[in-house]
């Protein structure tokens, strides 16, 4: 468990149930101590009762009477017996409650001295017993021992500390239990705002959102806030980076162009002809390298979604308009909703130079497919296939095409670098591209892009 | 037909320039993005090339305010930025075509005479009226399959009218589209022109290719297409 609030509750569950242990402990031993002091006064009293009632006899013994003060010595099983044997340990008298019940007998020690014990009958019925022998002093003079005995069954007692021990840990549970839900609610509040800042990272890195709303408490506005500093000079950064490529781009191949029209009027065939291939190699090597940067690893912080219907509906009217005479049937399948998460101009680039390849070598028609993926490894990603009804690329072509820069056909300008392009910004993104042929005739061109390379969901971090 | 290229490089503009007007373009040059617009808005033009990357107002931009002015000739755009992104952008905005820097003259040329012919609604460079065919490529005019000698003059003429066929085309617009300078308009010397023009097609008089609508101007008057 790394999350905060698994981490804190585990904690306080530990040390509730630590301190709620000890209370329990303490509790329970106080009740019980409690209950045997008064259950040993209890069997005191009686004790002093029964001595007080005993009457001498003529014939040197001991007599009770028949009724007792507590009417419980009189009920048969009543749980509370009484007994008095002579100095032999013979039996003098006994309870009417102890009929039918065999009292252990135990060793009687000093004269006087009351004996506490836990005996238990055959039945196996505790029984707190208190014993006491005494010198009777008869009327004629003569002192007699005896020993009485008083003991009670424990059953009652044991199932009031049983009582006491249940509602002890009902209540205890209870207390227990709203106290860990009180503190999870507790957390779940506090660290509202910690999960809102990761909602909003990931919105970010989806393309969601912007950046991140400012109402956070007081500990994470700082970090909320140079979070969007970050996003905002990132993106401040890579626009920064476009324009510059842009005009450096415009500021060399003006030139290059005007160069290559001054050339128009000049006289030796042979120098313009020299002049202009080495027009062509700056002119190739300016554009290669202006592209590049754009399939650079993108930073997942400028990553923005683009609906895919849309832009491929804007390529497909601009890419009918330049190839107005030949025509070609564009027929494009693409999934609902689909969207690419990227850079804006990215998606354009791949589908761009894959569509104008198509039409500029195609017969009549021209589709393309846009779908998710549906494989497990690169499920939620995106497969673009364009394909065409043209003369198609044999297989060992098609590798060479991939290489950067090779051109298959010198007089079509442009075809190598857009691929070579188009390998590269889907290879940035994680993917490839793939030459095969196409049920159409043609050539195929597939691009596959996995969801994320860093993964989805909550388990994606900023890097 | 009147050509504006709009372009701040002076070097690339002029020679560009200097090469249209070879191939019997009348050519117009504005430096910078205001300039251009203005002229793009106000000069009878036939076709605007546009570089997207200009001081004063963007490429795009003049794109987009000359479309919303209702003008719908031809745009061709010039662009160094190769990127998708501004090609489709620049399409969107109402642009027809692009060229990607540095082009070569010969496909500037080409691609204005395609844009021109389609936006008369031909599909290819060889305009084939009944027994006329006019191959704009090779600046080269038949009648029933004997090539026709034309002045370049003759020649800006007759395909203006044919690129147009079926629509009547003012003695105003002609002087407007085919002279380079602001030459006195005296339409006379149209008139004088397009008798020269069907001497030279039709001696006996018989296809009567060009047509005069008294008061208005001049209809090329032959069906489009292969007859019969």
């Amino acid at each position: 468990m790394s999350s905060l609030s698994a981490r804190l509750l585990i904690s306080v569950s530990v040390l509730l149930m630590f301190f709620f242990g000890v209370t329990i402990v303490v509790l329970d031993t106080a009740f019980r101590s409690a209950g045997e002091q008064a259950q040993a006064d209890i069997l005191d009293g009686h004790l002093m009762a029964i001595l007080a009632a005993a009457e001498p006899t003529d014939r040197g013994t001991l007599e009770m009477p028949p009724d007792m003060h507590e009417p419980r010595f009189g009920n048969i099983g009543s749980g509370l017996y009484a007994e008095l044997r002579d100095d032999a340990g013979a039996r003098v008298w006994r309870s009417r409650s102890a009929l039918g019940i065999e009292i252990p007998v135990a060793e009687q020690s000093e004269l006087g001295v009351r004996q506490f014990r836990n005996e238990t009958l055959a039945d196996g019925t505790p029984l707190l017993t208190l014993s006491l022998a005494v010198q009777w002093e008869f009327p004629d003079g003569e002192l007699r021992p005896f020993v009485f005995k008083v003991t009670e069954s424990l059953d009652s007692f044991n199932a009031q500390l049983a009582q006491f021990r249940r509602q002890l840990f009902g209540w205890f549970a209870a207390v227990a239990l709203i106290m860990l839900l009180s503190i999870s609610g507790l957390l779940r509040r506090l660290l509202r705002p910690l999960r809102q800042i990761e909602n909003e990272i990931s919105e970010v890195e989806e393309g969601k959102r912007a950046s991140l709303s400012v109402e956070f408490p007081t500990e994470l506005t700082g970090v909320a806030r140079n979070m969007n500093v970050l996003i905002d000079s990132e993106r401040a950064r890579s626009d920064r980076y476009r324009v510059t490529l842009d005009n450096l781009a415009h500021s060399l191949k003006t030139p290059l162009a005007a160069m290559r029209a001054l050339l128009t009027q000049a006289r030796k065939e042979t120098f313009v002809d020299r002049f202009n291939v080495q027009i062509d190699r700056m002119d190739e090597i300016v554009r290669y390298q202006l592209r590049k940067p754009a399939a650079s690893p993108v930073n997942n912080l400028v990553r923005t979604l683009i609906p895919v219907k849309k832009e491929v509906e804007r390529l497909v009217e601009g890419l009918s308009k330049v190839y107005h005479d030949k025509e070609p049937t564009i027929e494009t399948v693409i999934d609902e909703g689909m969207q690419f998460r990227g850079d804006s101009g990215d998606f354009l680039e791949i589908a761009g130079n894959l569509l104008d390849n198509a039409c500029k070598w195609c017969e009549r028609r021209v589709r393309m497919t846009v779908r998710r993926s549906s494989d497990e490894e690169s499920a939620g990603g995106m497969i673009l296939v364009v394909s065409d009804d043209g003369p198609g690329i044999p297989e060992e072509a098609a590798e060479a095409l991939l290489q950067r820069g090779t051109r298959l056909d010198e007089s079509t300008p442009g075809h190598g670098i857009g691929l070579a392009v188009v390998k590269e910004l889907a290879e940035s993104y994680g993917g490839q591209l793939e030459i095969t042929q196409s049920d159409l005739g043609g050539a195929e061109f597939r691009v596959t892009i996995p969801s994320s390379e860093t993964g989805s969901g909550s388990a994606r971090r900023v890097r | 037909m009147r050509l504006l290229v709009i372009e701040d490089d002076a070097t690339l503009r002029e020679s560009l320039a200097a090469k249209l007007a070879e191939s019997g373009f009348a050519v117009e040059q504005a430096g910078d993005g205001r300039e251009g617009l203005y002229f793009a808005l106000e000069y009878p033009i036939d076709l605007a090339i546009v570089d997207l990357g200009l001081p004063e107002m963007s490429g795009l931009d003049i794109i987009r305010e000359v479309r919303s002015q209702g003008k719908d000739y031809p745009i061709l755009i010039l662009t160094a930025r190769d990127r998708w992104e501004d090609k489709v952008d620049g399409l969107d905005a109402g642009a027809d075509d692009y060229v990607v820097k540095p082009f070569h003259v010969e496909e500037v040329t080409a691609r204005v005479n395609a844009l021109l012919r389609r936006s008369g609604g031909w599909a290819s460079s060889l305009l084939i009226a009944g027994p006329v065919s006019l191959d704009m490529s090779r600046q080269e005019l038949k009648v029933n399959e004997s090539a026709i000698e034309l002045t370049s003059f003759e020649y800006k003429i007759i395909e203006y009218l044919m690129i147009r066929a079926g629509q009547v085309i003012s003695k105003t617009e002609l002087t407007e589209r085919l002279y380079d300078q602001d030459f006195e308009r005296d339409s006379n010397v149209i008139e004088v022109f397009i008798g020269r023009l069907r001497k030279k097609m039709d001696p006996e008089n018989v296809i009567k290719p060009i047509e005069t609508l008294r008061g208005r101007g001049y209809r090329f008057a032959l069906e489009r297409g292969q007859s019969g």
